[in-house]
């Protein structure tokens, strides 16, 4: 309602004849001088232009942002299109906390053991069903069969709720983890869903020709994204991504952590989060190597630096704790220098039979995994790395995000993956510290290194931010609009 | 004679840095120290210190000092270089917090303790350098986005995309007295942005969220407001034209984007192009309005022309007006432009179609995400998101030079 509104004061503020443009038409030139004075001014008025009328705005709406990865973009953890098509009962904000998504609002009951999350209203799937408990509680038993968080769990009206054998402190945070993100499992009629269909800001529009096309939900419960779509080439090899942006054919690229510097070489506007994937060994505890002396031998003979400045092109960060320097603050207690005769007095002269090293995915893990079998064997193991997931593995190489900046719920997540039971940690940074020494101290999973994720992307995107794991926050970023003249 | 004086000039600089030790220390330091004489009983043992942290590194032969004393005290003496016994301690720190860890060591045994130590409130305000200085002071810190506030007497209306939130004044700032949820049957958009305004009766105001508009008082204080809220499509009144509060130009947002449509209303003469904000600017000649166009243009409306104003290269999406007295009177406030994490606002004098800085830069904690003038119009607020994620309000002030 406008309530004070003078039109006839307003009028004679504004209201003026307007003025005729005056500038006379240049006169027609020929010759070549005058041709070459034309082209010098048409270039002085050009950069007059990107000089003086370019500042830089809120974000706009509109285009199509292309983005180019190795993967599968529905990969479990990480996959590109989840957190665009999916969302979480939470989500982590930068500290990590647990902020409202599609729960508006959740408390705990007996010392954390019962939790109940409600739901937003008003908020629909993409084919347009309503978000229900029971919905969500279909979609976490698919996603979550096992090994969970919590014990039990029931929807009740609008809201879910959570039980567990144990205390779960950190439960609003582990609901943030791209592991239980909400999918409908079913259609209306009763059957499986096929396609993925979610509530985020983005839904699937189409797959063809190894091309994810998702569209922009107009009507997101956080709001419509500022791009109208996004197209996801999906196994582009990293080479050819680079070379795709290099001629303007797409917008955002993967750049491993190895190649970062070369990135930047070749000039690349790379964005780079802070270390957000941990590199550890996992070791079975059976077997031959069911001695604790034999795995902390292990740990003592892996050359942490060799594999950071050679394999991992110096960017990696160093680290014997589970959680990475900057999160804790304490991860000088744990040493990360390796120690080859302390290593080999602890085998103490016991020599294994030959040990088998997994190691998934591509050859920058498989080159990690041969020189973590060249250190052990300096201390006297006999170890063979096999490629690829290996169901009798002795030692197995294992990336795992970090998904929350809240150590308590980070470490809680990590142990929940590598299936150990995580000892009980309290708010403190001691009692962190504790629980973290204690996990390690049954050498089981040695921690390596933390990896950042990076990006290069185009000068067409802006405001680009990446989230707390490290993944590009497509949702919240615009594109350049050249039609209006504000391209770089 | 001149090891005399070296003695005397290192006693003096000695007790220099331990008179300097800062407050704060003193409290971790007798924590920590108590924790440490708890492990090794006590004795001698040799002590080192290490700093990891952003305290500077001139204020750890105090914190140092702060240790040894308090250890002392406990019956730890820290002179003891032939003793087995170590307390190697390390000033550290995460996000959360500094964190002060002692490794206390005996024999082959070593064991860690540690305190948590409140990093500080950051610094209230700062000033710009030269010429007229820009002056801020935090005015409240939220979790949530704040699109637009608007102080009352002793009530502050913080306007949150989806909330109204009414605050009181109390001796330890704005204290939350009531919270009102608008109904809202469509998403705020992605990038939300607000309005709002004393209301004609000056005892109650207005505000515009994208799509919603909500009408309040305050009047019996902040405990006992009243807000209700409404869709709506209607202008917003985005500038008074006559300086004695005559009348004023209202614009049409578009709710499901984040920019002005460039209708208004009344018809001003001219066509506006869709623009991201606009502030009447009074001069000598007469009133101009100013706009923020979406291409990143701003113009000056004025005598029935749009101008492009040069000199603006350096202003991001935000401006507003301040009446500071200085120079020509008022002068506009700009964002900046930078893509850099952290954002800086700039006073800017406009004598014609040339924007001339009146101040230097003035650094923000973040990136400026709203700017709206006092309705006095003799400061200026800004809405300002930390890289952490959290926002504060700014109150911005000038002091002529």
């Amino acid at each position: 309602m406008l309530r004070r509104c003078a039109t006839s004061l307003v009028s004679s503020w504004f209201r003026n004849p307007p003025v005729r443009p005056g500038a006379p038409g240049l006169p027609a030139l020929e010759t070549g001088e005058a041709a070459k004075l034309r082209s010098i001014g048409i270039l002085l008025l050009i950069a007059f232009l990107a000089l003086s009328a370019h500042a830089r705005t809120r974000p706009h709406y509109g285009g199509t942002l292309r983005v180019e990865i190795a993967g599968d973009p529905w990969q479990r953890p990480g996959g590109t299109a989840r957190r665009l098509v999916l969302d979480g009962l939470t989500r982590a904000d930068a500290s990590g906390s647990a902020q409202p998504a599609l729960a508006v609002e959740w408390n705990s009951e007996n010392q954390e053991h019962r939790w109940q999350f409600k739901l937003r209203p008003g908020v629909h799937f993409h084919d347009g069903s309503p978000l229900t408990s029971i919905a969500v509680v279909a979609s976490l038993n698919t996603a979550c069969p096992s090994n969970c968080p919590w014990s039990a769990m029931h929807a009740v009206g609008g809201s879910v709720i959570f039980t567990g054998d144990e205390p779960m402190p950190n439960l609003p945070e582990l609901l943030a983890g791209d592991e239980y993100l909400i999918a409908l499992t079913m259609t209306s009629e009763g059957t499986p869903q096929q396609g993925v269909i979610g509530t985020g800001p983005f839904l699937v529009s189409g797959f063809a020709n190894g091309v994810l096309a998702l569209a922009a939900n107009e009507n997101c419960w956080a709001g419509r994204p500022f791009a109208d779509s996004i197209e996801i080439r999906t196994h582009r090899a990293v080479r050819d991504q680079w070379l795709d942006l290099g001629v303007g054919r797409a917008d955002l690229v993967e750049v491993p952590p190895e190649q970062m510097r070369q990135a930047q070489q070749q000039r690349l506007a790379v964005q780079a989060s802070p270390p957000v994937t941990l590199l550890g060994l996992q070791i079975a505890e059976t077997g031959s190597l069911e001695s604790p002396l034999l795995r902390q031998s292990m740990a003592l003979a892996i050359d942490r630096s060799a594999l950071s400045n050679v394999i991992f092109q110096k960017q990696g960060e160093v680290t014997a704790s589970l959680l990475p320097a900057k999160m804790t603050g304490y991860s000088f207690l744990f040493p990360a220098e390796r120690d080859l005769s302390k290593a080999q007095q602890l085998r103490g002269g016991i020599t294994p039979p030959p040990l088998v090293l997994a190691a998934p995915g591509d050859g920058t893990m498989q080159l990690a995994a041969q020189r973590i079998a060249l250190n052990l064997r300096e201390a006297g193991f006999n170890v063979q790395v096999a490629s690829g997931a290996t169901q009798h593995a002795d030692l197995t190489l294992i990336e795992f995000a970090l998904d929350s900046n809240q150590p308590q719920a980070a470490l809680e997540s990590i142990a929940r993956r590598a299936g150990i039971a995580l000892p009980a940690a309290g708010p403190s940074d001691m009692a962190l510290f504790q629980s973290e020494r204690e996990i390690l101290n049954r050498e089981t999973l040695i921690p390596l290194l933390y990896l950042p994720k990076a990006y290069a992307v185009s000068g067409r995107v802006r405001d680009l931010d990446l989230k707390p794991d490290g993944s590009p926050d497509l949702a919240d970023a615009s594109l350049l609009d050249s039609s209006r003249g504000d391209a770089p | 004679m001149s090891r005399m004086w070296l003695v005397a000039a290192s006693a003096l600089l000695s007790v220099s840095a331990f008179a300097q030790a800062p407050g704060p220390w003193a409290q971790p330091a007798a924590a920590l120290s108590e924790q440490v004489a708890g492990i090794l009983g006590p004795g001698q043992a040799n002590f080192a210190i290490r700093n990891l942290s952003t305290i500077p590194s001139d204020q750890i032969p105090a914190i140092q000092a702060l240790l040894e004393q308090d250890l002392k005290a406990h019956g730890v003496r820290t002179s003891g270089a032939e003793s087995a016994n170590t307390i190697r301690v390390t000033l550290s720190e995460n996000p959360r917090e500094r964190l002060w860890v002692a490794e206390v060591t005996q024999g082959n045994e070593t064991r860690v303790t540690m305190v948590q130590v409140d990093a500080g409130a950051p610094s209230a305000w700062t000033e710009a350098k030269s010429g007229l200085m820009l002056r801020r002071e935090i005015v409240i810190e939220t979790k949530q986005p704040i699109v637009t506030a608007l102080e009352m007497g002793n009530a502050l209306i913080a306007v949150e995309p989806e909330e109204i939130v009414i605050r009181s004044r109390s001796a330890d700032g704005w204290q939350e007295a009531k919270r009102f949820r608008m109904a809202r049957t469509r998403a705020p958009a992605r990038d939300p942005r607000g309005e709002s305004l004393v209301d004609a009766t000056g005892n109650g105001f207005e505000a515009f969220v994208g799509g919603m508009e909500c009408d309040g008082s305050v009047a019996a204080g902040a405990a006992s407001a009243q807000v209700t809220c409404h869709e709506s499509d209607d202008p917003w009144p985005i500038a008074q034209i006559d300086q004695t509060g005559g009348g004023s130009v209202a614009a049409f947002y578009n709710a499901s984007r984040n920019y002005f449509t460039g209708v208004v209303t009344p018809a001003i003469g001219v066509d506006l192009p869709p623009f991201y904000s606009a502030a009447v600017f009074f001069r000598p000649a007469g009133a101009a309005l100013l706009i923020d166009g979406i291409d990143g243009k701003v113009q000056l409306v004025d005598a029935g022309t749009v101008k492009n104003v040069i000199g603006t290269r350096d202003w991001g999406s935000d401006f507003a007006v301040l009446h500071s007295g200085c120079g020509a009177g008022a002068q506009v406030i700009a964002s900046g432009s930078g893509e850099a994490v952290s954002d800086s606002l700039r006073a800017y004098e406009l004598p014609a179609s040339e924007a001339i800085p009146a101040s230097a830069p003035l650094a923000m904690d973040g990136s400026v995400t709203a700017l709206w003038s006092a309705p006095d119009g003799k400061s200026v607020y800004a809405s300002v998101r930390h890289a952490s994620g959290e926002y504060e309000v700014d109150r911005v002030t000038a002091l002529c030079n």
